[in-house]
């Protein structure tokens, strides 16, 4: 099987946001990268898939600047056999990346499954997958939970509302994974050294038929959120605070 | 040559045969191993542990009662061992004997070795008396060690009848020097039989003590008993200081495939040789705080397993196919044992033969971490954390320093010209309990007029964690990073408020290239309140109970300055735990142990502050914030927090101050 994986770099959950000088974009000195957390569930299983299959291949792919190459090796490091990175802008939208990623996939001979998360912890989007999806031409189905691979694929996801939907469809397909799809496993210390001499082909923008124009978000002024209020205590006995507390919702926080 | 010699040569050389025989393969089964072994250094230390552990049988005697009896046993054995060599000398060539000595001293000679004939019976009654009727746990049954009791009782009491049916037989000079042997002779007397038949009656009690001296050499190999021929060399070959770090792994070596131990040949010889020395005496279960919580380790079960793993990977192994060899990980140790250990080392400091536990567990966890990824998805968490933010917990490095607001506590890229670095550790400047110990320790250095820096968010976790976690990779990482920062700085004194930074600092880094005087600051402080720079006036009109941190203590032998800062203080009343210094029970957070949940048995906080609440004490004071936080847990686990406070050393003194 020729299994793919499309990952994403994000700042760790950790980062304390900051804004660049012109509020264009976040600052990136100090900001330690990471494969986003959705990412690893789809490495993982991906991984999974190759162990049952023997004879399978797993790529990753991501798309992004030079930093990137540091979560494909993660993701080398964890099991995949090779890499591609696509490079594109810092700041590039959803459609390039997906754009990107989904020109990469079609250059391939072959390709049986595609995994990525649901969505990334950065800009939480959660529409790459789905844009991937379309400009590749195959089925997907996204905040996957299980799937289990025959000569179709079913594919357990979750909705709102704790309720699940099962759905088949056939290869090739791609699978976005929700949290608890599997536990994704700790890169083993040979696999760490191997993955440091397994290839990782690099891909410009024209070498997978996209452009600046693909780019169809721009960011300009970007704003923190503000910073979180001191909680408010109401006195009084019960029917003052009720009394306060309607008063509140409807003159202050416009909720009712 | 009489019928004796012959029958002798014929028995005694089957039977050192055999013995000779079973003892080349312990031997070849020990050499067979691939990890490496120390090599030996500061030989009159090594000799010194020897004439005090061995002929002085200091390690053994910490336990009174059963040390005495081990002494008079091991003192017995070595002396009537020799008028065994006698006897089979004699037997082999009738007129040679000991008595070449002088008779003085052959005549001394034979007094004592009656002596302790019946001083040895005296001590395997206790011995029966202890296994069977105290029961003490640790100890847990053993055929092979009623079998052992029943090979040394017979021998001494075939040696008592051999001597009084040669006093009455062959009436030798020196028979009144056998001061038991020869009131039993004139006991035995009363028979009125002939001189010929008391001379072969001691003939065949000599070869009932013979046969048995034979027999029993064939036993050894496969018994605890063996312990006999390697506690000696064990103890010659121990690691002589207190204070030891984790063996460093090179990874730059080329040509390691395997990091850590995944089968038991990637163990040293000299683990080996604990196997072999293993008495099984239960000194380190009785101490462990995992075995005392119902978790499924034993230190003294690991290391009979372990030995058994070899064993039963006997052929492979001798056969150097290693290959073959079965994986550590067996149906006795699970990785649930592996996983249990808080790397307290009670164990060790306990072990009278000097076996080392600790090393074996951590280097098993090497393995199944680096080599395999199997390890609880917590501990795989922390590891994720320090990876991304160098600290077990999941914070920002950039507000390392958060902890220190309002302060005005220079960083060394502020200032470097200063008398110590404080390094603050991820728990001192991440957890709120243990900011404001942080905070007391810097009033405390402030008011004796210290000069300090911090290296704010220069500083990274040191790694301990990541190291008895088992992964030496992560651990090294974040040490290099460490000590590039902090040679840059040309950091000379360390002080810390962490037991674990403290040992990882001053034990470990001076592997990678980080030599640092380091201090914890229960040595500081004692040290400032000494020299007058700190004066405890305001009184704790309180009973404090001190709980000894396991890095502190047992890893660092540091128990009297901890003490020494809490006697300092006016009006207080310090206490002990039933369990203190050596023989004090871990927190339950160390090896890792903080970041994994404890899912099996009682919990360790708990029973330990069970321990300190036996006290009455008002305020459980401690030197870790580990501790700090696993006992905190624990009294409100009690729900006690309104009449126990638990304290650091540093803010009980910051208060008095």
């Amino acid at each position: 099987m020729n299994i793919y994986v499309c990952i994403k770099q994000v700042p760790d959950t950790e980062t304390k946001i900051k804004l660049n000088a012109d509020s264009s974009w976040i600052d990136t000195a100090g900001v330690k990268w990471i494969m986003s957390p959705f990412d690893e569930f789809a490495v993982e299983e991906a991984l999974r898939l190759k162990e049952k299959n023997p004879g399978s291949t797993v790529t990753v792919l991501s798309a992004g600047p030079a930093r990137v190459i540091d979560s494909i090796r993660t993701a080398l490091a964890m099991g995949c056999d090779s890499g591609v990175h696509v490079e594109i802008a810092e700041t590039a939208d959803n459609n390039l990346a997906a754009k990107a990623l989904a020109g990469a996939l079609k250059k391939e001979a072959h390709v049986d499954i595609v995994f990525s998360g649901k969505e990334a912890i950065d800009d939480g989007a959660a529409q790459t997958s789905q844009l991937i999806a379309e400009y590749v031409g195959i089925p997907y189905v996204t905040v996957a939970l299980n799937a289990e691979y025959g000569s179709t694929v079913k594919v357990k996801r979750e909705i709102e509302g704790g309720a699940f939907e099962l759905f088949e469809a056939p290869m090739p397909l791609l699978i976005a994974a929700q949290k608890g799809m599997n536990e994704p496993r700790y890169a083993k210390l040979p696999e760490i050294m191997k993955a440091k001499k397994k290839e990782v082909k690099l891909l410009k923008m024209a070498d997978v038929g996209v452009s600046e124009t693909d780019q169809k978000i721009r960011y300009r002024n970007l704003q923190l959120p503000p910073p979180k209020q001191a909680g408010k205590k109401i006195a009084g006995d019960p029917a003052t605070q009720a009394k306060e507390l309607v008063r509140l919702l409807h003159e202050e926080a416009k909720v009712v | 040559m009489t019928w004796q010699t012959f029958a002798f040569l014929i028995v005694a050389s089957g039977a050192f045969g055999y013995s000779g025989y079973r003892f080349s393969i312990l031997y070849k089964l020990m050499k067979h191993h691939q990890g490496k072994a120390f090599r030996l250094n500061n030989l009159p230390a090594r000799i010194q542990t020897v004439i005090i552990n061995i002929l002085g049988q200091q390690a053994v005697l910490k336990k009174r009662a059963a040390g005495i009896m081990h002494t008079t046993i091991f003192w017995g054995f070595i002396l009537i061992s020799l008028g065994t060599v006698e006897q089979f000398i004699s037997t082999l060539y009738a007129p040679a004997n000991f008595e070449f000595i002088g008779q003085n001293l052959y005549s001394l000679l034979v007094k004592v070795q009656d002596f302790f004939t019946v001083a040895i019976l005296v001590a395997i009654a206790y011995a029966c008396y202890r296994r069977f009727v105290i029961r003490p746990e640790g100890l847990g049954k053993s055929r092979d060690a009623n079998i052992v009791l029943t090979f040394t009782g017979a021998l001494m009491v075939a040696i008592l009848f051999m001597n009084a049916f040669h006093i009455l037989g062959q009436q030798p000079w020196y028979a009144s020097a056998m001061i038991f042997s020869e009131p039993l002779s004139r006991w035995i007397a009363n028979l009125n039989a002939s001189q010929e038949t008391y001379a072969s009656l001691g003939t065949f009690f000599k070869w009932v003590h013979m046969l048995i001296v034979l027999g029993f050499s064939m036993y050894i190999p496969s018994s605890k008993h063996l312990h006999i021929v390697a506690a000696g060399p064990n103890t010659f070959m121990r690691t002589l200081s207190r204070e030891k770090g984790m063996k460093k792994i090179n990874f730059e070596e080329e040509g390691i495939e395997q990091f850590g131990t995944g089968k038991v040949t990637d163990l040293s010889w000299k683990d080996v040789l604990d196997y072999y020395s293993c008495t099984e005496c239960g000194r380190c279960q009785d101490l462990c705080p995992a075995y005392n919580t119902q978790k499924p380790l034993s230190p003294k079960a690991l290391i009979l397993d372990l030995k058994e793993n070899m064993y039963r990977n006997k052929q492979a192994i001798l056969a150097a196919d290693y290959a073959s060899v079965t994986h550590v990980i067996d149906e006795h140790v699970t990785e649930d044992v592996i996983w249990a250990c808080t790397s307290c080392r009670a164990c060790e400091i306990a072990c009278p033969v000097f076996i080392e536990h600790t090393d074996k567990i951590y280097d098993i966890r090497r393995s199944l971490v680096m080599m395999e990824g199997r390890l609880p998805a917590e501990a795989q968490t922390v590891m994720k954390n320090m990876e991304n933010n160098f600290s077990p917990w999941a914070f920002s490095p950039s507000d390392r320093a958060n902890w220190a607001e309002g302060m005005n506590i220079p960083t060394m890229a502020e200032d470097s010209n200063v008398e110590v670095l404080l390094w603050v550790g991820c728990a001192g400047s991440y957890d709120d309990r243990n900011k404001k110990v942080l905070r007391s320790f810097s009033s405390l250095l402030r008011k004796a007029g210290v000069k300090f820096s911090i290296l704010g968010t220069e500083e990274q976790c040191t790694g301990d964690a990541a190291r008895r976690i088992g992964n030496e990779y992560l651990f090294q990482t974040l040490a290099q990073a460490n000590i590039d920062t902090l040679n840059r700085y040309r950091v000379k004194q360390i002080v810390t408020a962490c037991p674990h930074c403290f040992n990882t600092l001053k034990n470990e880094y001076k592997d990678f290239g980080g030599t640092y005087e380091v201090f914890h600051h229960s040595q500081y402080l004692a040290r400032l309140i000494q020299e007058g720079k700190i004066k405890p006036t305001k009184a704790w009109d309180e009973t404090i109970t001190f709980h000894d941190s396991c890095y502190l203590g047992r890893w660092n032998n540091i128990y009297d300055q901890p003490r020494s800062v809490l006697q300092s203080l006016p009006a207080a009343r310090v206490v002990e735990m039933k369990n203190h210094h050596d023989a004090s029970m871990c927190c339950g957070a160390g090896g890792g142990r903080m970041w994994m949940e404890e899912k099996i048995g009682q919990k360790i906080n708990v029973a330990r502050t069970e321990q300190a609440l036996e006290t009455k004490a008002g305020i459980v004071a401690s030197s870790c914030p580990f501790c700090m936080t696993m006992l905190t847990d624990g009294v409100k686990g009690k729900d006690m927090q309104e009449k126990v406070r638990v304290l650091d050393i540093a803010e009980l003194l910051d208060q008095s101050v």
